[in-house]
């Protein structure tokens, strides 16, 4: 039996395998992808001072490292359930199953869809698809694209497959209907737009970005929408329907209110040969869930969250999460809550430790810090949820000790 | 090498040589480069159609491209559910489908 | 193409039309949705359509998103075949 399992090794998972090893535990990670990396592998931006992050280097620099300490890791292997046992937990996987006295789930988080007439089509994709298919497989999803979807995904990958040589025609809303809710409504897609507007390329939407407010900017949206990088961001404009017969040929658009009604006489087809939905992300718990772990709903981390602590503990002995599974955000700050896993499933092997705690601690600290530095903000909020949730942990857990 | 390949990249660098390799997907063959996975190899030569909905017959092909949806399943040396997206190319890899198969329209059945 | 027709659920191609004829008529859960229009059933294990799901029963009036998760994640929750199963 050895000491930790890892499902995912993305920059959450290779964090803790660090952590974990560097104090001595022996550690094995697993992957269903064909490299290491997770979706970090695929990120690409540049930082308001001129540098590039480049995603497939910061993975490379974990993945080395974690080798280094003696962590093995496997890829191209998918688990398919768990069990826990008495002394620890054993996962049954697509090559041998594995015993280990801790587990932690680092699966990251799944692209939520927006369903739109025509969304089956080959051609239409995940604009995190897109996203994997021009960055780490580097081949053009396609010629010219549009995304469906306004959010920092959206506009973030929009750039990245610029670079990659492909158009994008346009960054649009999609259909008003009644499962979007929110992704529809231009007020409300104005306030997200506007937490990402200090990143904007033109200092004219950086400093508009601090005076508008959601409701009139919403109003006074150009019609032609606003470009980034020569990109229109339309919040003005919607999709319609995905056309084509065997593969997507084009997108009906049309003009909407500013709060998301269709203007009658205003469709339009605009061609293209690729799609791309972003509707956002949400936790992969299944794992969790058939593990037996209590979950939470939390609209701010993106949806059901398995219930855990500050110190990345779920309410089951022995099973830590860390990453986009505790609740959306940057892969900084995934890194930061692998280091907290890495150490605290440490602290479990070890007889009191002062030192142990205090790094803890500081581990903690740092996620905090890493957050509030992040140039962006995935949702607002979030500080706050995860207090409230952590707080709600504690709860559950008195309440258990005290039967 | 096909306009589909970003060979080049202003910020990733140039990709360089790789081994080439060769396999058949649905009758006819097709090359790959070492590294791409099934769905990029195919993509990368025009092919987006990678099954045929079993029911309905609608075409259909990647859609996350992660191995979380499952659209882009075919049949790889004789072992069935193969994820084309996480499924690296191998040389002489055969790989089958049902796009061949059934109806060529969308909607409706066989 | 309409709205109505929009497939919801990708494995199986459930539109929709269906799962708001079948909330209609049977004033359902997520969990009931799947049962009767087999959405949710298919190779993916509901992972791509549970969040729509729930939201469409949710806007019919159904029962909101709740603390548990709506549609439980049965094993094994990828496909494996009898030799996988077997052989370790």
């Amino acid at each position: 039996m050895i000491d930790l399992a890892i499902v995912g090794a993305g920059p959450a998972g290779l964090s803790a395998a660090i952590s974990a090893a560097e104090n001595g535990l022996k550690v094995t990670i697993i992957d269903e992808f064909v490299k290491p990396g997770g979706r970090l592998l695929g990120q690409l931006h540049e930082e308001p001072d001129g540098k590039w992050v480049n995603g497939i280097t910061e993975a490379e620099k974990l993945f080395k490292r974690a080798i280094q300490l003696g962590v093995i890791i496997k890829c191209g292997v998918s688990v398919y359930d768990l069990v826990q046992l008495d002394s620890g937990w054993c996962l049954y996987t697509t090559g041998s199953s594995i015993k280990a006295k801790s587990l932690l789930l680092a699966t990251g988080a799944s692209e939520t869809a927006i369903p739109i007439p025509g969304w089956t089509l080959p051609g239409v994709m995940s604009v995190g698809a897109a996203q994997v298919m021009g960055n780490v497989h580097r081949v053009k999803p396609g010629e010219n694209g549009m995304i469906i979807g306004v959010n920092v995904l959206s506009v973030a990958i929009a750039r990245e497959l610029q670079l990659c040589g492909v158009n994008i025609k346009g960054i649009i809303l999609p259909q008003p209907s009644l499962i979007f809710g929110n992704a529809s409504n231009p007020e409300k897609n104005m306030e997200s737009l506007l937490r990402l507007a200090h990143l904007a390329p033109s200092p004219l939407i950086r400093f508009g970005g601090k005076l508008v407010n959601p409701k009139l900017g919403a109003r006074l949206y150009p019609k032609n929408g606003f470009k980034m990088w020569g990109i229109p961001i339309q919040l003005r404009k919607a999709a319609i329907e995905i056309l084509g017969d065997n593969q997507v040929d084009g997108v009906r658009i049309a003009d909407i209110t500013a709060t998301g009604e269709i203007v009658p006489g205003t469709e339009k087809v605009v061609p293209v040969d690729f799609v791309c939905i972003a509707g956002g992300l949400t936790p992969l718990s299944e794992l969790a869930a058939v593990a037996g772990c209590s979950f939470r709903h939390i609209p701010q981390l993106g949806g059901h969250i398995p219930l855990h602590n500050e110190r990345m503990q779920t309410n089951l002995k022995g099973l830590y999460v860390a990453g986009n599974i505790t609740g959306v955000e940057s892969a900084k700050v995934a890194m930061a809550q692998g280091k907290v896993a890495g150490l605290s499933i440490a602290a479990q092997r070890k007889t009191s430790s002062n030192r142990m705690d205090n790094q803890i601690q500081e581990a903690i600290e740092n996620v905090k810090e890493t957050r509030r530095k992040a140039l962006i903000q995935f949702q607002p909020g979030i500080e706050d949820a995860r207090s409230q949730l952590y707080h709600t942990f504690n709860e559950y857990s008195e309440a258990k000790v005290s039967i | 090498m096909n306009s589909m390949r970003v060979d080049q990249h202003p910020v990733l660098g140039n990709m360089g040589q790789r081994q080439k390799l060769k396999f058949v997907f649905e009758g006819k063959q097709f090359t790959a480069y070492k590294g791409d996975t099934i769905a990029s190899a195919l993509l990368a030569s025009g092919v987006r159609t990678l099954r045929r909905h079993e029911d309905k017959g609608t075409p259909k092909g990647i859609y996350c491209n992660i191995g979380h949806c499952f659209e882009c399943r075919v049949r790889v040396n004789g072992q069935n559910s193969v994820r084309a997206c996480l499924t690296p190319v191998e040389n002489n890899m055969i790989i089958e489908s049902n796009v061949s198969r059934t109806m060529t329209s969308r909607g409706g059945k066989v | 193409m309409s709205e109505d027709q929009t497939v919801i659920c990708r494995c199986e191609e459930v539109t929709i039309q269906e799962i708001k004829e079948t909330v209609k008529q049977y004033h359902c859960s997520a969990r009931e949705i799947k049962l009767r229009t087999r959405a949710g059933m298919g190779p993916c294990g509901g992972r791509t359509c549970r969040c729509m799901i729930d939201k469409i029963v949710e806007q019919l009036g159904g029962p909101s998103v709740s603390n548990e998760v709506s549609l439980s994640y049965r094993p094994p929750v990828r496909p494996v075949s009898f030799g996988v199963l077997g052989g370790q």
